[in-house]
Parts: C-alpha cells; structure tokens; sequence
C-alpha cells in the first residue's frame, strides 16, 4: 500500500475488513470504492423483527483527505429513506457520532452500526417534526447543520 | 484553575521525556508514518482546528481560540512519551489502525491507552479527548497530579 496517504491507507484497511467481516445486512459496494477510495455507496438491510424488516437502505459515505480526524459525511440516498424520528426526508441523519461525538477510533463499521441500531429501536415510523422546514432550509452536507442532539431514546 | 502550564520546571520530570514541540515533524521515523497534516500550497502557514471539524490559519483565529489551542500546547506537552517496546495490551493504533512496531514513537494518555505520537498529536490539537474512551485528558491530568 505505498505511496497511498494516511487516510487513504486507513480506509483501504476498513473497506478490506468491511468487506471481510461486515456486520450483519450491511454491505459495502467494493467496486465503487476502490474506484474512489473517499466515496462510498452501502447498502443496509432493516433487521427482521423490526419496523423496518425487508426493507433495503442505502448509505453514502463521504471521507476528507482528514479522515479519520474529521468525521465522514454520512447520509441515506436513494428511493428508501427510512422513516425515522432522526432521519430526514432528504437523507440527512441526525446523530451525534457524526458530529459532535466522532472521534477517530470510530470507522465505518461503527457508524453503521449505530445506524442499524438507531432504526431497530426505533417504536413509531415518523419523520423530525421540524422536517419540513429543515428540509428546505438546510445546506446539501448534513456536516453543516448545527444539530440539536434532543433526544437519545431511539 | 490558575496558569499552571507555563511552569513547567516545577513538575515532574518524569512526565516531560520527550516533550518536544508538538508541531514538530520526525524525520527519521522509521515503520508506518503516521498520520500528519498534508498540507498542499500554504506550508508555511500552519492550520489550527479549536473543533474537530473547524480549519483556520493562524491569522483567523479568534483570541479565544488562540488561547484554547495554546492551552492544548501546553497540555499536550505534558503527556508522557516513548518508545513501543512490544506490550501486549497495546497492538495497534486505533487513529491509523497500524500495528505498532517494536521502536515507534508512542504517547500514554492518562486513561492508559497508547497511540503513535504523531497521530493522537494530530487528534488532541483538536480536542482534547481519548479517542477511545473519549476521557478528557486534561480532567484526567489534573487528577493523576493529585494522586500520585
């Protein structure tokens, strides 16, 4: 792996035991990554005997040449967002390890794994209640929202 | 909490092996190098980070955070230094998931765990936390002076 940068480097390792041991329904598209090592496309299956049983998610990650010192951009893209008290209609997600609370011992792993356990707990399928004024209002990189971590019970 | 960084010489010796400038870059490191800050036309003038995610130059650093990001200096120097010596407790370095090599550069945080120098250096110029434990070192510091 010469001549790759640090961040490079970390992600090539994350992507290899992504793709080795992923965590259960979560699974990395590893061709569109080795294309662009800071760019990738996940797909995330709802856990059977959740709300979101037999649906399928898919996740963007975005990485800076600072990862891991800056935390990636982590958004749902696609026809299926899931409808959840954290997620907005336009992807963005609202969870404090991708903001305030990243550090760099964190990896992609983890993030989706506290996406996978953000959506299985959650008790009713509804949308932010600001969702429409966030929406419309908001900057394309969730990163940019000053969120208001308001709620740790789903 | 009064201005205790700058006396340096009244503390433990012990503690300040090492304690070389924290912008200072290592040439002749030997394994995988670790993480530092590439920075493409403006090398000269060092970015400072007085968030995880917020970049400046040092002309566009408030006073504040001039102070904030010279405190963290201070502490930073603080920290216990040296070299991996093959323990078993620490393999890798979470930053940049590289197994450690008998001979690198490593800082202790007062949790007790261990990272490449340069790569929890590069972490703690933007926030002064364990990366796995999330402990504020600074907090952490401070006690570990009263109990020993």
């Amino acid at each position: 792996m010469a001549g790759l940068s640090p961040s490079e480097r970390r992600l090539q390792k994350e992507l290899m035991s992504l793709m080795k041991e992923p965590p259960p329904g979560v699974v990395v598209d590893v061709d569109l990554a080795e294309q662009n090592i800071l760019q990738w496309i996940i797909q995330m299956e709802g856990v059977s005997g959740t709300l979101y049983e037999g649906e399928q998610f898919q996740l963007q990650f975005k990485f800076s040449r600072k990862y891991p010192f800056d935390s990636p951009e982590v958004t749902f893209i696609g026809a299926n967002i899931p409808v959840h008290p954290h997620v907005y209609s336009n992807g963005h997600i609202c969870l404090s390890i991708l903001t305030d609370d990243w550090s760099p011992a964190l990896s992609v792993q983890s993030v989706c794994l506290s996406i996978v356990s953000m959506l299985s707990s959650c008790k009713e399928k509804k949308r932010p209640p600001d969702n429409a004024f966030y929406v419309k209002t908001c900057n394309k990189n969730p990163k940019k929202t000053k969120w208001w971590y308001h709620d740790d019970s789903v | 909490m009064g201005n205790c960084l700058k006396r340096a010489t009244t503390d433990d010796i012990s503690l300040l092996r090492g304690s070389d400038s924290v912008r200072e870059t290592s040439s002749d490191q030997l394994g995988p190098s670790p993480y530092q800050e590439t920075l493409p036309i403006q090398a000269a003038s060092p970015v400072y980070h007085p968030s995880p995610s917020v970049t400046r130059s040092v002309g566009q650093l408030t006073e504040e955070e001039q102070v904030k990001i010279a405190k963290r200096i201070g502490l930073i120097q603080h920290l216990p230094t040296g070299t991996y010596d093959g323990c078993k407790k620490a393999r890798e370095c979470v930053i940049c998931m590289v197994e450690f090599i008998v001979g690198d550069t490593v800082r202790y945080l007062p949790c007790m765990h261990t990272y490449h120098k340069s790569c929890i250096d590069d972490w703690l110029m933007r926030s002064l936390t364990c990366p796995s434990c999330m402990e504020p070192v600074d907090a952490a510091l401070l006690t570990s002076y009263e109990t020993n």
